[in-house]
């Protein structure tokens, strides 16, 4: 999906148009005052209730304009139009968009959960097309495939054929799979910061999965920052799963491909500003750098995957 | 029919003097009006500026809901301004009455909002650079 820059950033200025009259108009400057009597001088009050009880549920929606990129070959980027929040978190169970998890302990030092997860590579596969190739014969018997090559009649895209016989160069199908395993949380002034170990149990890749992150979040008046820092080590039954291609797969458009495990990293920035307790503007940024092996496979068309987004966010 | 047509006149205009009796609205602005809370605060320390303006003149006290007392009364005025610290950990509401009634005559909503969670669940940091809540 490609939309020019300049209409990326009207429909970013006229959310923040649209909603910034709003929190003008609570915020209309007064007028002088005519007069002032020396009653009461005013004193500092606090407060001695209690802290309101964190409520269970959690619920929110964020509206705006954004992107993921698809780092697969013959694939549309991802828009993010509407992103919603669904949690719940109970004594010991919680749910955290499609995570569900059991508290094992929660100490000074740590909180530990058991997780049961999707494993996110998978949604890139869902947005891919496929394109149709022409071969001919080369010196040497090797068969080139000639480039822009229009499908044949009866399939889609349908055009005149220019060739004989089209091959289609198609991004083999991927299956979600499901995770469990373990995280331990970290938090304190100096950050939050998490560990986390998932195991594919749904017998789909059969890999595993071991990360690493740190985010600090800085608060300033309404505004806030939180940079991350991520490292993801994923097995090689993963990342063969995922992004290579197997025998079965492979044709005169795909040639096979092992995919090896390997170290992703990424570095991301989100920040809010708050308009109101429940409203606030949010824009968020991500670099996701894919390792070697994956990067080299013949489906993957780039190394890396930026995100951003620029919008509002209600919490209800 | 008369009778009736003067009656009805009368009523009208009492109705419409009983009306105009009635509380002058009176406009109160406080800024900030949002407290943004994080960890390792629990509150914030804010200077509240207080501005109100009636269109006619009245005797006027700013209450706060967690104090008994007003916070400071006026005379008999057309608007007043007060530059108020307070420690803020909570919801609460500053409203303008006369010193001796009941009835609010404006009231504006202090709200607090926590970004931070004791509950290192809550922190969990989304896997997908979408999810931007």
């Amino acid at each position: 999906m490609t939309i020019p820059r300049l209409q990326q950033l009207l429909a970013v200025s006229a959310l923040w148009a649209l909603l910034h009259p709003a929190y003008a108009q609570t915020e209309t400057p007064a007028t002088p005052a005519t007069t002032d009597a020396a009653l009461p001088a005013p004193a500092t009050v606090k407060p001695t209730r209690p802290l309101p009880a964190e409520r269970n549920w959690r619920f929110g929606i964020g509206l705006g304009y954004g992107m993921r990129t698809n780092p697969l070959v013959l694939s549309d980027d991802i828009p993010i139009i509407v992103d919603l929040d669904i949690a719940w978190f109970g004594k010991r169970w919680f749910f955290d968009n499609f995570d569900l998890g059991f508290q094992l302990t929660d100490n000074p030092l740590f909180t530990a959960n058991a997780v049961a997860r999707v494993n996110s590579d998978r949604v890139f596969f869902g947005k891919t097309n496929i394109r149709y190739v022409n071969f001919t014969i080369a010196a040497g018997g090797d068969r080139v495939p000639i480039a822009g090559a229009p499908p044949p009649p009866g399939r889609p895209d349908n055009g005149p054929s220019l060739a004989d016989d089209p091959q289609p160069l198609e991004v083999p199908d991927r299956d979600y799979a499901i995770e469990m395993g373990l995280e331990m949380l970290f938090g304190g002034e100096w950050g939050q910061a998490s560990l986390r170990g998932f195991h594919d149990v749904s017998q789909t890749h059969e890999g595993f999965e071991i990360s690493a992150d740190y985010s600090y979040r800085w608060t300033l008046g309404r505004f806030s920052m939180s940079p991350t820092l991520g490292l993801a080590y994923k097995s090689d039954d993963l990342s063969n799963y995922y992004w290579g291609v197997n025998p079965q797969e492979a044709g005169l458009t795909l040639q096979p491909y092992e995919a090896k495990g390997g170290v992703d990293w990424e570095v991301g920035l989100r920040t809010s500003y708050y308009l109101t307790k429940s409203v606030r503007l949010a824009i968020s940024a991500d670099y996701e750098r894919l390792h070697d092996s994956v990067a080299s496979s013949p489906i993957v068309a780039e190394d890396h995957v930026i995100g951003y987004f620029a919008g509002a966010a209600w919490q209800f | 029919m008369r009778t009736w047509l003067t009656l009805l006149a009368v009523t009208w205009f009492a109705a419409r003097t009983a009306a105009g009796a009635e509380p002058p609205p009176v406009r109160l602005v406080v800024k900030p009006l949002l407290c943004v809370v994080d960890k390792p605060a629990d509150s914030c320390n804010v200077l509240f500026d207080i501005r109100w303006k009636s269109v006619l003149p009245g005797e006027y006290c700013l209450n706060d809901e967690t104090v008994a007392a007003p916070l400071r009364c006026w005379p008999r005025a057309l608007s007043g301004e007060l530059q108020h610290p307070r420690e803020v950990s909570e919801d609460f509401i500053f409203w303008l009455a006369p010193p001796a009634g009941t009835e609010r005559a404006a009231e504006v909503k202090v709200e607090v909002l926590r970004v931070g969670s004791d509950d290192r669940r809550r922190e969990r940091r989304s896997r997908h650079v979408w999810d931007v809540l």
